[in-house]
């Protein structure tokens, strides 16, 4: 008898959990179109391994400010999917220390290009502002740097003319979700060379493409 | 319409190219995946070292995926690591590999063959695995072994580049080299039959890449005819990259199957080939069974089907982040097409 579930298609992977006993750790998606859902999942029995999917699912919770159902399902309050943004999500969730007290990331980092701290402000339906705490020489630049990135990697979309703005396509407000991405969005390329290097392992080439 | 089979049954007739009850569903190569490692808790690199480990990783391409063969010999590299080749073991989620910027011969009077070649850890890892899936799976299920071929030997054991200079520089001394090393394939692979094999993948990266067609001719068509006549299972030549240019002798080798990659179209492949040999694979690999949906893993295996490829599979070992989800899409495209024509 099979013991592999049907759990829709899979859209992230952690192959080695960093945590927890190397064991690979999924996000599923279960949900539809019209009930977007995701599920963290494990085929690891390791005692102790469910243990690690309910922390990831928890901080997926706390850090992305999605729900939970008595399934363990993820969702969005806003009803939308946002999948960019929750692969990173999960991808985070995956790295967090479950040692360290979960916490909500703040909506400012210091960007040390500007040598200014960043602040994201959130202008209501689903619409974010990055600016400088402080008037800063150069600042203006990475504040666009900023917002560009967090549109690469929450799928949000751009504002005519506003450089430093961005939205959610929902129009609904997702500041635990922007806290997290801001971490990544000063330098997106080396996030997407991250998740590059993560897929390139484990495909066998001919021995002629070998080192 | 033929009577029911059992996997085994389908899988031998059809590499005898004989009718069968529906198109098996073959993997030469690996078809592990991380999270299957997880569901039976036979980790890389141990499932590579570890006969009880081996075994039951590799079994889940019957009791989990649903295809007709159980492939336990998931790397290249376990006959040269007999050999004393340097291994680089690597983790969970890559593969092993030779160090072959380290080769251990340069010369033909260098070939030395230990006397353990198939009692080393590392290859007897593999028949005891073979043992194991025979005594737990009786002959219900084909399994299929590996033996690496001369040409891959040379790469691991003088070095892909000094092996490929020679052959151009020294076309005597490569033939000898390669005469030398063909007793590793035949050894290896007469163990594992003794061990159970019903079938054996031989591996020889002579790629389209690389290698010419004229090349392959020169140096590999013989030597292949030798082990289609002396090792006494269908043995399935793998092949990477565009092999067009070969597949005409490759036809004439007398091997049962040719693991063919997606490079070369299914049409022109059997087109080529005729009622020569069976053909198997062509399922893409790193876009479509890595990085693409079910849909077009459907595509290419209804491609293959409609081609009348003989047995269905991936061109080669698979990533190991692949999805249960596309890897299932395979056997499940297969029974729906089938049905589908029976139906019609």
């Amino acid at each position: 008898m099979a013991q592999t579930l049907d759990l829709g298609s899979r859209i992230e992977l952690v192959s080695m959990d960093l945590h927890f006993n190397e064991i690979s750790i999924a996000l599923y998606y279960p949900g539809s179109n019209d009930d977007p859902a995701y599920l963290v999942h494990t085929y690891s029995s390791l005692p102790g391994a469910a243990g690690r999917i309910e922390t990831i699912t928890e901080s997926m919770r706390v850090l992305g400010g999605m729900e939970t159902d008595a399934t363990g399902l993820l969702r969005y309050p806003c009803g939308h999917a946002h999948t960019l943004a929750t692969k990173r999500l999960f991808l985070e969730a995956c790295k967090f220390d479950p040692e360290t007290s979960l916490q909500l990331r703040p909506l400012s980092i210091f960007d040390k290009k500007a040598n200014a701290n960043i602040l994201i402000e959130n202008l209501g339906e689903g619409r974010y502002e990055a600016r400088p705490e402080e008037d800063a020489t150069g600042s203006e630049r990475r504040t666009t740097v900023i917002s560009r990135g967090l549109i690469r990697l929450g799928e949000m979309e751009e504002i005519e003319d506003q450089p430093n703005q961005s939205r959610f396509g929902c129009g609904q407000p997702h500041d635990a979700l922007i806290g997290l991405l801001l971490v990544r969005a000063p330098n997106v390329r080396s996030a997407m060379r991250e998740v590059e290097e993560m897929a390139s392992r484990g495909v066998l080439s001919a021995p002629s493409n070998q080192e | 319409m033929t009577a029911a089979m059992t996997s085994r049954e389908r899988v031998l007739a059809a590499l005898k190219r004989e009718p069968v009850d529906r198109t098996p569903l073959c993997n030469p190569t690996s078809m592990a995946t991380v999270e299957l490692m997880d569901l039976v808790d036979a980790p890389f690199p141990n499932a590579n070292r570890e006969p009880e480990l081996m075994a039951r990783l590799a079994a889940t391409g019957y009791t989990e995926l649903g295809f007709d063969t159980i492939m336990p010999v998931f790397s290249i590299i376990q006959e040269s690591s007999a050999l004393g080749c340097k291994i680089q073991w690597e983790q969970k989620d890559n593969w092993p590999t030779v160090r072959m910027s380290e080769p251990i011969w340069r010369e033909p009077d260098d070939i030395s063959i230990p006397s353990n070649l198939c009692t080393h850890p590392d290859t007897a890892c593999v028949t005891e695995a073979i043992k194991i899936l025979r005594r737990d799976y009786g002959n219900e299920v084909a399994i299929v072994g590996k033996t690496m071929g001369p040409w891959s030997l040379g790469y691991h054991c003088f070095g892909v580049e000094p092996f490929l200079l020679m052959s151009l520089d020294d076309p005597g001394k490569t033939k000898l080299c390669l005469d030398r090393m063909k007793k590793i394939t035949i050894d290896f692979g007469l163990a594992q039959i003794e061990a159970g094999a019903d079938a054996l993948t031989l591996p020889d990266h002579a790629t389209g890449d690389l290698v010419s067609g004229e090349y392959y001719e020169r140096y590999l068509r013989d030597m292949h005819i030798e082990f289609a006549e002396r090792l006494p299972v269908p043995i399935i030549l793998h092949i990477c990259g565009r092999t067009v240019d070969r597949m005409e002798f490759i036809a004439q080798t007398g091997m049962a199957a040719f693991h063919y990659d997606s490079k070369n179209t299914p049409e022109e492949s059997m087109e080529i080939v005729r009622d020569r040999i069976s053909l198997v694979g062509n399922i893409n690999n790193p876009e479509t069974l890595f990085s693409k949906g079910p849909e077009v893993v459907n595509a290419e295996v209804v491609r293959n089907l409609e081609s009348g490829v003989q047995l269905i599979g991936p061109e080669c070992a698979i990533p190991l982040q692949t999805s249960i989800e596309n890897l299932k899409e395979i056997p499940r495209t297969v029974r729906e097409w089938h049905q589908n024509q029976n139906s019609n």
